[in-house]
């Protein structure tokens, strides 16, 4: 049996890789990426406390993170998609029409 | 009639200035005529309050309250004494005149110009009605808007940078005015019963408050009403709002809008704050009388005639509010009657400063010289206006003044004769910079050749500045016919400083 | 048992019902219909206003539905109603819009509305977790996609992608934060979390600070409130007007009406029925961490506001120190801070719609939202630029508008709390804000226009009516209040306290 303990470490540690990937990377696929890490993570800590606290909310739970972060993935890659159409580019540091 | 006078005073200008919109735009004289009507009637209606105004209660008269905001007992209250009743006479006589100088200078959108005037006009006599905090703070914010316009759109070319300067200064006064009204209502609550922004029901509750609370709700109070004074150091949005306001504006700001900030000092900071108000009137007499000397100095200096006029204003509210913080019943009078004296005079320094510019298109003192040979009519009217200003016995300036400064002299609550003494320097340099200035623009032979033929005064400018002289020499003869209106009301006032002292003395003798 | 419970909750959730049979008939409409069509836009209006007398049968019902996942109490009754005005308002928008007429579309804005819409429905009466994640994530989607909408406007595109990444990236980080909660407490449902915070007196456990920040970054997303408002004014210009205009009201709405929900019942210990103060959970301290919140959001939206040329980018700004104001009457943590909120959104919604469809109209015939392109303009076109005015004029909260009882009402709540120090600040800030919103006035009015055309800017009469719908209840509630305060008053009562 392994402790709680590990999950959530392991789950803290996936977690800060993931926002560290966001607010560092360029890319606006490797950002998304990135923020699939961070639904992961919050996942493993999901399940490990349901599992712990012998509550099946959690894991519920999680069913509902996977299917929202398909439909904020489809939602973002199309959104990637009709911006590389239009610049060319999906590195975000080009992306600066605004912002001026 | 009786239980709605107030209320036909204040909405008539409001509600007729809507019908502007209807008019044709090209048919600018319908227009003029029509805001001049409504403005006259708004007049008639005043004087006929001053003949049924019953100057010997000193209580609050035509008193009208009805429930608007039931939530916050929150009531549509107003209600004059004599005063408030000066006031508003000024403010419907200056109304007019100020449109009727506006006839050959506003040429374009006068539909607006109109419009906003009259709304103007109400918002004032509302402020000088109201008697409920809630209702006060709504004109008291409310004419901001209109003044906003005037000066922005009509003025000349610095307006824009003058507009908002004026308009971020009041508003910065005004919220801090906000806070002390709305942290009252809740001081009040014990002592009322419920929450109340009622004026005569917090004046009989307030002396109860904490004395520290009681200060720190006199300082938000009246550093709202010293912006708009302007007293000395929160003075510097006048000087250019007034340059760059057009001749109706300076007027209306000058005779009206600065009268609302020394009539808040009495209505509101003293009546419901005694106790803080004799506690720290040292600094507040101090900066008055450097607002006085400061003024009438950088006046001796100016090149521009408005700027002169305008720090001559900063000058002479500062006599007003020495006078207020006098306390006696002399200085206290003066005071009331010199807000006046100061809306007519300066209104008509304006005015005339106004008739030169459109003559010449400019306000350089320099430009001009040996006018009175050209237009001996003008500067006949020019040196009275001039020797009122500055306090010739027999003009109207001379009573207001002499009342501040003998009253002030022997105050109690000044405690010191030099506030008297320093102050009364002023008078010496207000006939140095007024005199002076009529020599410049006046006398001497005619140096400009744009000068050599410049038209007298028409009869229009006449019109306009004829029912002032009246006026100027009626109260400087005859000022009891005004005096008697406000005294009563002021004793009333001075009882609350009475008792308040009376407090004061009794809290210090105790041994803590 | 189980399914009579369901169809019990069923009764309670016909607003909801009908927006989701509005939306599939807004689908179908919109592929048999022809592009132009205006029906699509009326259909669901017509379906909003049946929703509407749905939630008007709700009122003074107070229940938990679907197994404690979701409410019914005055206080979701008053956002719906929110809601349901604002979308209705922002579709007429999006049908007077030059802008969305060009975008190539045909009517999908509309069932994206409804969506959103719905979202924000189930976002102001959630009380679990599972609930308000899924419900933020609603409104979220629909918004990105809204955002993006003129897809071929590079703008446009580039504003839906820094959207989904701050969204999405913020999301995560609150369902983080839920999900420690969540092992902390052994529950999702926010009533259970405060009853074992109270019981186990596990206040000031640290994992809750942490939680308590991690949380609000979700929430303070979707207000737009400092530091997570770094989206706002991208998209807020990058984006379509109309779907400015919504973001900023309902989905803002949306996101105060699950943040004033989580924070007023998650940590409340108990309430005092003489005052309306609310008992905070001993060691929890999100009225502190709320209130440097605020005071950031106003100093920062008003400031860099004063800078701004770009109209829509203007209002940006102005809506994230707006956000700053309505969160002062959080942390007062009493029904009347809770009340003075309901005052200042029904307020904010009709100034800050009619700031934006002002702004539609004044750019719809200029081409530009660009402040120096509207020198003079109030001579060209006096009616939009008189309303404008007003509008701006309430933003900043003058008297004899709504924004000056909003304004009243905030600061009010906050003096009664001896909060006057965050009262000083917040009117001063208004003060600074009249820089920014005068500026705008200053443009129309005081400045002569340069040269080109100075004709008379000629609009539809229906665009007339419309903003005289938003501008006569600005100027009637600033004057006559009684009936912002009854509504406000009977809205108050949330499920569970009162």
């Amino acid at each position: 049996m392994i402790e709680l303990n590990y999950f959530l470490l392991l789950s803290g540690i996936l977690f800060s890789i993931g926002v560290t990937g966001v607010l560092i990377r360029r890319n606006a696929i490797i950002i998304f990426m990135s923020i699939e890490l961070m639904l992961n993570s919050i996942n493993l800590s999901l399940v490990a406390f349901s599992s712990f606290l012998g509550n099946i909310t959690g894991q519920i739970f999680v069913f509902f993170v996977m299917t929202v972060a398909a439909a904020e993935a489809a939602v973002g890659l199309a959104i990637v998609i009709s911006l590389y159409r239009n610049k060319e580019t999906v590195n975000i540091d080009e992306i600066n029409i605004l912002k001026r | 009639m009786a239980a709605y006078t107030l209320s036909i005073l204040i909405f008539f200008p409001i509600v007729f200035s809507i019908p502007i919109f209807f008019f044709n735009k090209e048919k600018t004289t319908l227009i003029k005529t029509y805001a001049l009507i409504i403005s006259l009637i708004t007049f008639i209606i005043s004087v006929y309050i001053f003949f049924i105004f019953n100057p010997d209660s000193g209580e609050y008269a035509f008193v009208e309250r009805r429930v608007w905001i039931p939530l916050l007992n929150s009531y549509y209250q107003v209600g004059i004494d004599g005063i408030s009743l000066l006031l508003i006479l000024l403010t419907t006589f200056i109304i007019p005149l100020s449109i009727l100088a506006s006839f050959n200078t506003i040429k374009n959108r006068t539909k607006e110009f109109y419009f906003l005037i009259l709304l103007l006009e109400g918002s004032l006599i509302g402020v000088f009605c109201a008697t409920d905090l809630l209702l006060f703070y709504f004109f008291w914010e409310f004419i901001l808007i209109p003044m906003y316009f005037l000066i922005g759109i009509w003025g000349s070319d610095d307006r824009v940078y003058a507009t908002v300067k004026f308009f971020i200064y009041t508003m910065t006064g005004s919220v801090l005015l906000l806070i002390g009204i709305i942290w009252l209502g809740f001081l009040c609550i014990p002592y009322v019963g419920f929450f109340s922004l009622d004026l005569t029901k917090l004046i009989t509750v307030t002396s109860s408050l904490p004395m520290d609370k009681q200060i720190y709700l006199f300082i938000l109070f009246t550093l709202g009403f010293l912006i708009k004074v302007p007293l000395f150091p929160f003075h510097t949005w006048l000087p250019d709002a007034h340059v760059q306001a057009p001749t109706a504006g300076s007027v209306i700001l000058a005779s009206l809008l600065l009268k609302m900030g020394t009539y808040g000092l009495i209505r509101f900071s003293f009546e419901l704050f005694p106790a803080a108000f004799i506690k720290l009137t040292p600094i507040i007499a101090v900066l008055a009388v450097v607002g006085i000397i400061y003024g009438a100095l950088l006046s001796i200096v100016q090149k521009d005639m408005k700027k002169l006029v305008a720090y001559s204003s900063v000058s002479h509210l500062g006599f007003v509010v020495l006078g207020i913080f006098a306390l006696t019943q002399e200085s206290l009078q003066g005071s009331v009657l010199q807000m006046v004296n100061h809306g007519l005079s300066t209104g008509a320094l304006f005015l005339i400063v106004g008739m030169l510019y459109e003559r010449r298109h400019t306000k350089e003192i320099s430009e001009f010289g040996g006018l009175m040979k050209v237009m001996p009519v003008f500067s006949a009217i020019f040196l009275i206006v001039c020797l009122s200003s500055i306090g010739l016995p027999g003009l109207n300036g001379f009573v207001g003044e002499f009342l501040i400064l003998v009253g002030a002299f022997n105050a109690p609550n000044l405690h010191s004769y030099s506030y008297t003494i320093f102050a009364t320097t002023a008078v010496i340099l207000s006939a140095v910079y007024l005199l002076w200035l009529f020599q410049r623009v006046m006398t001497g032979p005619i140096e400009n050749e744009k000068n050599k033929d410049l038209k007298d005064v028409s009869k229009l400018e006449l019109c306009t500045l004829i029912p002032i002289l009246i006026f100027i020499v009626w109260i400087g003869v005859q000022p009891n016919t005004f005096l008697k209106i406000s005294e009563n009301s002021v004793k009333k006032v001075l009882l609350i400083y009475d008792s308040a002292k009376q407090r004061i003395n009794n809290n210090d003798a105790v041994p803590k | 048992m189980q399914l009579k419970q369901t169809l019990d909750s069923l009764n309670n959730f016909l607003p909801e019902t009908t927006i989701i049979i509005t939306l599939l008939v807004c689908i179908i409409a919109d592929i048999i219909l022809n592009k132009k069509s205006p029906i699509t836009s009326l259909i669901a209006i017509a379906g909003l206003l049946i929703a509407s007398y749905f939630v008007s049968l709700q009122i003074g019902i107070k229940t938990s539905i679907f197994s404690g996942m979701i409410v019914v109490d005055p206080y979701s009754v008053f956002f719906k109603f929110l809601f349901i005005l604002s979308t209705i308002f922002v579709i007429i928008f999006a049908y007077a819009s030059k802008e969305m007429k060009n975008s190539g579309h045909k009517n999908e804005h509309v069932y994206l509305m409804l969506s959103l819409t719905l979202g924000a429905f189930l976002m102001s009466s959630s009380i679990n977790f599972l609930m308000m994640y899924l419900s933020l994530e609603l409104v979220s989607l629909s918004s990105y996609i809204l955002a993006g909408y003129t897809k071929k406007v590079k703008r446009s595109s580039e504003a839906a992608m820094k959207y989904v990444i701050y969204g999405a990236a913020s999301s995560g980080i609150m369902i983080y934060a839920m999900s420690l909660l969540y092992g902390f407490t052994g529950s999702m449902n926010i009533f259970e979390i405060g009853r074992f915070l109270t019981s186990n007196s596990a206040g000031s456990n640290p994992i809750m600070i942490i939680s308590i920040v991690m949380i609000t970054a979700g929430f303070g997303y979707k207000i737009s409130s400092v530091p997570f408002h770094f989206w706002t004014p991208d998209v807020y210009e990058g984006s379509p007007i109309p779907i400015t205009a919504f973001l900023a009201v309902t989905s803002s709405a949306s996101g105060f009406a699950v943040l004033i929900r989580f924070f007023s019942t998650t940590f409340l210990k108990s309430y005092e029925a003489i005052n309306g103060n609310w008992q905070i959970i001993d060691g929890v301290k999100w009225t502190e961490i709320l209130i440097v919140i605020s005071v950031a959001s106003m100093i920062i939206g008003n400031f860099v506001a004063i800078w701004q040329t770009s109209l829509k980018r203007l209002l940006a700004y102005s809506s994230i120190a707006q956000t700053g104001y309505i969160l002062l009457g959080l942390v007062v943590a009493n029904q009347a801070g809770l009340q003075a909120m309901f005052v200042y959104l029904i307020a904010y919604l009709f100034m800050n719609l009619g700031a934006f469809y002002a702004t539609i109209m004044i750019s719809n015939k200029l081409n530009s939202d660009n402040m120096e392109d509207m020198k003079g303009l109030g001579y060209r076109s006096p009616f939009v630029c008189v309303s404008m005015t007003i509008f701006m004029f309430a933003l900043s909260g003058i008297p004899a508008t709504a924004g000056f009882v909003g304004k009243f009402y905030l600061f009010s709540a906050l003096i009664e709390q001896r909060m006057l120090w965050l009262a000083l600040i917040g009117l001063l800030n208004s003060v600074v804000s009249l820089f920014f919103y005068v500026k705008v006035v200053k443009y129309m009015f005081l400045m002569r226009p340069d040269t080109g055309s100075t004709s008379k800017i000629q609009y539809g009469f229906g665009n007339y009516v419309v903003l005289l719908l938003l501008a006569v209840p600005t100027i009637f509630f600033g004057i006559y209040f009684t009936p912002l305060l009854r509504i406000a008053e009977a809205s108050i009562s949330m499920f569970g306290i009162k």
